[in-house]
């Protein structure tokens, strides 16, 4: 079982590397917002391989689900403020957002 | 194993794709396919009502919100990336990939997780009767979110009527 719980982390942590990569390297705010979306998948992993190794699945399961409400709550918010930005500024780029410059 | 190391891959593999596309709707899509990739491995855990949300509200309704932020927002949205980003990621991700092969599982071996023990009762007890409160807060993130997104819709509104 540990051989398994370690492929499922060890997958997880490259889905959150990959996320972490582009939030820090992408200008586009779509596409950050993918990268975080993506960072939620490994993390909805880790906590459902965890409970499914450690015998607790349906309090792992619960805290998933959770997570996935949070999750589309927060993706909505967020993908409403984009469309608001870009009427806005009429671009998705985060260096036109940084107009105080001090 | 073999099919579960397949499903984890094509996860990452798709995941991978969802941010190098440049294509802003092929990534959106992207992602959809590696949430169902996630589905079918919480099926395949024994957590069927995770994946049933995972594959429906996230796969569907975010891929369509997506869809549809993308569609709000393509003309001129290109956005000049830095060329290097692309280029040096195969690099960073394989020595991600060595130092996380390599380090992982003594770090495992360390961290406590959940306690280990049996569980007792149905989904729906444990979700119903002993997260009652993740329940209760579930329904506040809701209706936060929903009144986010009315009030940054309703500027607009005001915007329009002056």
């Amino acid at each position: 079982m540990s051989n398994l719980w370690f492929l499922y982390v060890f997958f997880s942590a490259l889905l959150i590397f990959t996320g972490i990569y582009c939030l820090l390297t992408m200008r586009n705010l779509i596409k950050l917002f993918i990268a975080v979306e993506v960072i939620s998948k490994g993390v909805s992993l880790v906590i459902i391989a965890t409970g499914a190794v450690k015998n607790s699945i349906l309090l792992a399961q619960s805290l998933a689900i959770t997570y996935i409400v949070v999750e589309v709550s927060l993706v909505a918010t967020a993908l409403a403020l984009i469309i608001n930005i870009y009427k806005k500024n009429k671009s998705l780029d985060i260096r036109s957002l940084s107009k105080l410059k001090g | 194993m073999i099919i579960q190391i397949l499903l984890l891959s094509g996860l990452v593999i798709f995941s991978i794709l969802a941010i190098l596309l440049k294509d802003l709707l092929k990534a959106a899509l992207s992602l959809a396919v590696a949430s169902l990739f996630l589905g079918i491995i919480f099926f395949r855990l024994g957590a069927p009502y995770a994946g049933v949300f995972e594959i429906s509200v996230v796969a569907g309704l975010i891929t369509v919100l997506f869809a549809l932020t993308v569609a709000l927002t393509r003309k001129d949205s290109e956005v000049q990336e830095a060329r290097l980003t692309r280029l040096v990621f195969p690099l960073f991700f394989i020595i991600f990939l060595i130092i996380d092969a390599l380090v992982m599982k003594s770090f495992l071996q360390q961290v406590p997780a959940l306690p280990a023990g049996p569980e007792t009762g149905t989904f729906g007890e444990v979700l119903w009767k002993s997260r009652t409160f993740d329940l209760v807060a579930q329904l506040g993130v809701i209706l936060a979110g929903v009144l986010a997104v009315l009030a940054l819709f309703r500027k607009k509104e005001e915007d329009k009527d002056e």
